[in-house]
This record gives structure tokens, C-alpha cells and sequence, in this order.
């Protein structure tokens, strides 16, 4: 039930509901603090500033089930320049809300009892963390300082004309949102989220319309045109035509001095549209920033795009590379200790690239804070391509500190010449840029499908060669080399060495040597033939195998495996050798008692296998060889190949995935090779 | 890239297929020759014959 009363200033009706402090008059602007009798009058608010903002006062919405009203509203400005909004609702069930409006966004909160004791403001710093123990741990999101502008309504605080307010904003996880606010002993708690608007589903209520397209105007030191897009929001504009800083309030242009800009490195224009990411932009301002490494200046440019629902992003080029960036919220980012190489946030695990101080350098357009050309900020920033985490630490001129965090996605420049339709192809990208995406990661990712698939495939393939090759034993035979040469022990018969000069072999009938006979197979050529082989399968490769225990001695065997339908011989050379010895005190050996040779499938048919051993000297270093002939051996050779095959492309892929992040990283503060240590 | 790879694949799987599917073989010391008949006939003959046709076996 709302008490009505008179506005000490002009007498015009005045309520004030349960919970009321003060009031404004709507007539004549008149703070009338609530008294035990009539109302006080406390002072005089300034007009309003308009903000755009959607919200409008007597509206009403709900909130978990609960009607309210937006009963009043204070304007705060920030030490950085720029007014918000707090909202007051005044709950059907008596409570008051806090609904601060920034920059589109709004977050709820309402008073609370802290379980324990509040840390002091001294005791914060922008980016660190705030225990407030049962409450639980907080991101300070800024530490700063509000100084009261305007009022309209009714407030549920007492407010003073140009009084100034200490704070320390607090963020959580997933829009948690909390103020500290340090105007009265002990601090108050105000505790909430950040909420959509539509979640308030709020109708109705009393406000100006808001400021729509583009506002012209002319710059007033040299005439120039100038378009304001977002006029409501913008707090410096720099003059395009003749590098003056002006300041803009309340749609109003203000001379402010001329900077010294570097040369506009233009690629897209201030008012150009486009769709960025499916979203409706328009350039508004260019920042020209740069960071001085080891006394090199690297510049970099910052696109200031407004986008359909007024908010803000950043299209950052440098070196070529392109990226946008988006404000978070600090609570969604774990708090990053001075020195933490990693950092998870936003579920990803992030990694630390570099810390750099950023200067402003260059100021082209308009913008929504007080910006300097000179203003630095500290930045780190985090990476885990295609995306970075960045970092900004602010110290204001009066001691306020704010910590901002934003999310860059690496963008392609053809992603940006679409988004812009510009004529012209964008520059090459320079080097690797911090966060670009590895393009040969995304290969790799890609061909992983193709490599599981040919791993498959080979196993596969390989299980059906085990199960059809049945490594068939067609001939097996010991030869007795002695035998063969028709030697005998003590014998100076030469065997033979040189072919040329051996003695012609005399002509043997076909039939004895079919017979496997050696003892007619020739007076001195150790020649063996074997009996008829039948071979039936026409799809199986052969193995020859020849084993001999040779000692420091070889033993070769010079071998057709004849076809007696067609003739055709397939050739083949064997040879067992094995030599050991001590050098040097080391023993050594090197060769094989065992070889084995493969031949090709043969059409079916009768075959005969001619074996012809040599060896060095007269006489024979072993006693005896063995020959096999076996058909359908499984040749791991071939499956190695194909596993080579299947390796080989991806093995280059990650060699080459490793490269690029190499080369990435050899630009890091924090690669492996300039820092140790870690989180 | 990927057109690398398709080759390297089938290449791969080509020769192990002419393998174990075919029985051919790619690698090793071996050759073909056509035998005259009177050539098989004649057991001493055949050194000779491959010897004179470039089949040079033996250290």
C-alpha cells in the first residue's frame, strides 16, 4: 500500500511504497527523502540521460512467479565516462530488486544477508578473487566507484545528490552476478544473476523511444560529416576527416583536442555493413593498437561493430589474420593467476600465449567509452585454436581497476570480405597467428575416419590371408652334395667354379632326369631334377626354401621350377651362407643358413623343380642341403607395405600438424623452450 | 593431400591383394624364361641355356 504525499519542492502528489527512501518529483525534479511526517527535500537530480534503454518507468513484469513493478531508477555515471541504469522493482511480496542495466545487458539482484564477514575494498583487486566464504568464491569483475547522476521514481535507498559510491562487482559461473557495495559499514550484499530481459517478460511502462538508425552530425572543429550509429551509447567519437577527439553526450558533439593519428589502414569502412556470422553489423569505429616487444612496435587494428540487438563486437586484424571478439562475463572464467600456464574456462582447456601491454594508438569513429589515444591496458591472453581467451586489466585514473575478458574466434579473410562484400582480396595472412587453427590438424582430424576404415580393411584382409594361404608343402627334399657331384671323400675331381670353362655336361636322357635320380643326372654337374609336381592352385604364390649348416662357407642353389605342359621356367637364385669370426675382440657374424625365395602363382599343371647348388672349392662345405617347395606362404612383407601405406600420409600429417604448432609457439612467451613451469 | 593419400592407399591394398588374392609376387630374386623343348631335354643343357640368357647364379 503506497502513502501518498506532497513534493516538499512543488507540491505535486508524491508515493511512496513500502520500502521507499526517496523519491523523485516528476515535475520538478525534486529528491524528497522519506520522513516520519512529510517528505524532505533533499536536493535536485539533473535530467535524465538517455540511454536506450529498452525499460521504462510503472512497467511491469514477473519474476519467479511474482508481479512487480519498475518503480524508480537511479543513473550512475562510471569514472570512465558513460552512464547505467539501476532499475528498481518493487515485488508484489514487499521485496526490492536491483536490475542494473550495461552495455544490453542486465543483471538482477537483490539484498542479502552475507553468511559471513564481506571483504574489505582494499583487500580486492580487479581480476582476483573474493572469498566471501558460506557465499562462495567470486570473480571481481571491477572495483570501482559510481557517482550518482539522476534519478527518477522511487528509490529503496537514500541517495544524495553527487555522492559518490564505492563497489566491487562480482561474477559467477553460468551469469551468477553479485555487488559489493561499500557506501555503508558493513558493506551490502547484493546478490542475483544476469538475466535476459525476456525472462522478466516485462510490459508496458512510460519511456522514450528509442534512438534509431543513424544520427548526422558535423564535426565541430572541421565541419566534417560525421554518423553516429549507436548515438546513445557513444562517448568519443574521432574525427575521420581531421583526427579530432570529440566527446558526444547526449547526441552532442564537443571539441575535446586534436590527435597526432597514425595513417588509417583501412579495410573496412567506418558504416560499412555486413553479416558477420550470421548476424546484421555495421562499423562504427577503428582502433589502431600495438604492443612493443623486445623494442619492436607490432599494430594491430580493432573493428568496432554494432550489431542488431546494440551490442558490441570487435573485428581485430593484424598481420593479416582476422578474428572477432565478444565481451564475457569475468565469473565465467576461472580466476588466471599471475604465472598459470593453463587455464580452464568455458570447458575447454586454455593456454597461455602471451602477456603484452596494449596502447591505443589511433581513434577513428565512435565509441562507447571515454577512449584516449595513449590508453593502455594490460592483456593476456590465452589460446585453444580456433578460439583465445583475452584478458584486459584496466587501471582507472582514480585508482578503480576493471578486469574485462573476451572471446576472439579466428576468422578466415574470405569469412570477412564476405561478411563486407569488399571488392578487393583481403592480404595474405603473415606468419601463424595465435590462435589460428591448425589446417593441418583439421586434415588430420579428417583422414582419422580413412585411417580406422583402412586398419580395418587391412585386418580384415589380413585374417582372409591367414584363413586361404595353407602353406601347402609341394616338395621337400635333402640333397646330398657329395652324392650330387658324384664326389667322394678325398676325390680331386673338381666340382666346378666357372661355368664357362667347365667341361660340357653330356646329355642326359629326359627320362632318367625325371626320375629324381642324381646318380644320372650328370657326370659333374651337381644337378638335381625332381620328380613331377602337381600344382592345382593357380592363385597362390611359392616359397623355396633352402637351409644348409654352413660355417664360415656358402652354398647357393640356382633353381627352375619347369613347366613340362608350356615350358615356361621360372628362375630363381638361393643361397645359405654364414660367416662368424672375432675382431678386435668382438665377435661378429653376418648371413643366413636359411633362405627363402617367393615365387609367383603358376597356372596349374605338372611342374619340375631343377635344383643346381654351387660352392666354393672342391669340395662341398656341408654334407647335405634341404630344399622345400611350399605354396600359399603368407608374405608379411605385403601387409607391411599396405600399413606403410596407410601410416605413411597420416605419419606426414602429424609431422607436419607438430611443425605448424612448433612455429606457432615459438612466438609464445610461454612455449616450452622460453618458460618452464606450469600451473 | 587426400589424393596422396587415396594413392598411398591403393597402392598399399593393390599389392597386397595381387598377393594374397593372386599369388603375385613383386619382390625378389627371380625370372621367367621360356624353355625350348630340346633345352628341356637336355638336363646339362640348361646352365647353359640360362647362363647365355643372363641368369648368372652363384658368388
Amino acid at each position: 500500500m503506497s502513502t501518498l504525499a506532497s513534493c516538499p519542492s512543488c507540491g505535486a502528489a508524491l508515493s511512496f511504497r513500502p520500502g521507499t527512501m526517496v523519491a523523485v518529483c516528476p515535475y520538478c525534479k525534486a529528491l524528497a527523502a522519506r520522513r516520519d511526517r512529510d517528505p524532505e527535500l533533499i536536493g535536485k537530480v539533473a535530467d535524465l540521460v538517455d540511454t536506450g534503454s529498452p525499460l521504462g518507468l510503472g512497467a511491469s513484469g514477473t519474476y519467479a512467479g511474482r508481479a512487480f513493478t519498475l518503480a524508480g531508477r537511479v543513473q550512475l555515471k562510471h569514472p570512465l565516462g558513460g552512464v547505467w541504469d539501476e532499475w528498481y522493482l518493487a515485488l508484489d511480496d514487499g521485496r526490492w530488486g536491483w536490475l542494473a542495466e550495461a552495455q544490453g545487458r542486465f543483471y538482477l539482484t537483490f539484498t542479502q544477508a552475507p553468511h559471513g564477514t564481506l571483504p574489505s575494498a582494499d583487500s580486492l583487486q580487479a581480476g582476483g578473487l573474493a572469498d566471501l566464504g558460506a557465499d562462495g568464491m567470486w570473480t571481481v569483475g571491477e572495483l570501482s566507484h559510481a557517482t550518482f547522476h539522476s534519478a527518477e521514481g522511487e528509490i529503496p535507498w537514500a541517495v544524495e545528490p553527487g555522492a559518490t559510491y564505492r563497489f566491487a562487482d562480482l561474477s559467477g559461473k553460468n551469469g551468477a552476478f553479485a555487488t559489493l557495495d561499500y557506501s555503508e559499514t558493513p558493506p551490502l550484499f547484493f546478490l542475483g544473476r544476469e538475466i535476459p530481459l525476456n525472462d522478466l517478460h516485462i510490459q508496458g511502462g512510460v519511456r522514450k523511444p528509442t534512438k534509431l538508425g543513424t544520427q548526422s552530425l558535423n564535426c565541430p572543429k572541421c565541419g566534417g560529416a560525421l554518423a553516429l550509429h549507436a548515438p546513445d551509447q557513444t562517448q568519443r567519437v574521432g574525427c575521420p576527416s581531421c583526427g579530432s577527439l570529440l566527446s558526444a553526450e547526449n547526441g552532442k558533439l564537443a571539441f575535446l583536442k586534436s590527435l597526432r593519428q597514425p595513417a588509417q589502414d583501412v579495410v573496412i569502412p567506418l558504416g560499412a555493413e555486413g553479416l558477420l556470422q550470421g548476424e546484421k553489423v555495421i562499423c562504427i569505429g577503428q582502433l589502431r593498437r600495438s604492443c612493443n616487444l623486445e623494442g619492436i612496435d607490432y599494430p594491430w587494428n580493432e573493428y568496432l561493430l554494432l550489431d542488431s540487438q546494440h551490442g558490441f563486437r570487435w573485428l581485430v586484424q593484424s598481420e593479416g589474420h582476422w578474428s572477432v571478439a565478444v565481451a564475457l562475463p569475468p565469473g565465467e572464467v576461472t580466476q588466471a593467476r599471475e604465472g598459470l600456464k593453463n587455464l580452464s574456462a568455458l570447458g575447454m582447456n586454455w593456454r597461455r600465449f602471451q602477456d603484452v601491454q596494449a596502447v591505443v594508438e589511433g581513434v577513428w569513429g565512435e565509441f562507447y567509452w571515454q577512449v584516449e589515444q595513449g590508453e593502455r591496458v594490460q592483456v593476456t591472453e590465452f589460446v585453444a585454436p580456433p578460439r583465445s581467451l583475452t584478458r584486459e586489466r584496466q587501471s582507472h585514473r582514480d585508482g578503480g581497476e576493471e578486469v574485462n575478458w573476451s572471446l576472439s574466434t579466428y576468422l578466415e579473410p574470405g569469412e570477412v570480405r564476405a561478411a563486407f562484400q569488399l571488392a578487393e582480396r583481403l592480404p595474405s595472412p603473415m606468419g601463424i597467428a595465435s590462435f589460428q587453427p591448425n589446417p593441418h590438424k583439421v586434415a588430420l582430424a579428417k583422414s582419422a575416419l580413412w585411417l580406422v576404415g583402412a586398419l580395418g580393411l587391412l585386418l580384415a584382409m589380413v585374417m582372409a590371408e591367414s584363413v586361404t594361404h595353407r602353406n601347402v608343402e609341394l616338395f621337400s627334399r635333402r640333397l646330398d652334395l657329395m652324392e650330387l657331384a658324384h664326389l667322394t671323400p678325398g676325390s680331386t675331381e673338381v666340382a666346378r667354379r666357372n661355368i664357362p670353362s667347365r667341361r660340357p655336361a653330356p646329355a642326359q636322357p629326359r627320362t632318367a632326369a625325371t626320375t629324381g635320380d642324381p646318380a644320372t643326372a650328370g657326370a659333374q654337374e651337381p644337378v638335381f631334377f625332381s620328380g613331377p609336381i602337381e600344382i592345382k592352385d593357380g592363385h597362390s604364390n611359392l616359397a623355396v626354401t633352402l637351409s644348409a649348416p654352413v660355417n664360415n662357407a656358402w652354398v647357393s642353389l640356382e633353381g627352375a621350377l619347369v613347366s613340362e605342359t608350356t615350358g615356361v621356367a621360372e628362375l630363381f637364385l638361393l643361397e645359405s651362407s654364414y660367416y662368424h669370426g672375432v675382431d678386435g675382440g668382438e665377435s661378429w657374424s653376418e648371413g643366413r643358413q636359411t633362405q627363402e625365395v617367393f615365387l609367383s602363382a603358376v597356372p596349374p599343371g605338372t611342374y619340375v623343380l631343377r635344383l643346381a647348388p654351387e660352392w666354393d672349392g672342391r669340395m662341398p662345405p656341408v654334407g647335405a642341403i634341404e630344399v622345400q617347395l611350399r605354396q600359399g606362404v603368407m608374405r608379411w612383407l605385403y601387409p607391411g607395405l599396405a600399413l606403410l601405406a596407410i601410416l605413411l600420409v597420416p605419419l606426414l600429417m602429424v609431422f607436419r600438424t607438430a611443425a605448424f604448432e612448433g612455429r606457432r609457439w615459438q612466438e609464445s612467451m610461454y612455449s616450452s623452450k622460453t618458460s618452464e613451469g606450469g600451473d | 593431400m587426400r589424393i596422396l593419400y587415396l594413392l598411398f592407399l591403393t597402392g598399399g591394398f593393390s599389392l597386397m591383394v595381387a598377393n594374397g588374392f593372386f599369388g603375385r609376387e613383386f619382390f625378389g630374386q627371380r625370372r621367367r624364361a621360356d624353355l625350348p623343348p630340346s633345352i628341356r631335354q637336355t638336363p646339362g643343357a640348361y646352365r647353359t641355356f640360362l647362363h647365355n640368357n643372363g641368369f648368372h647364379g652363384g658368388k
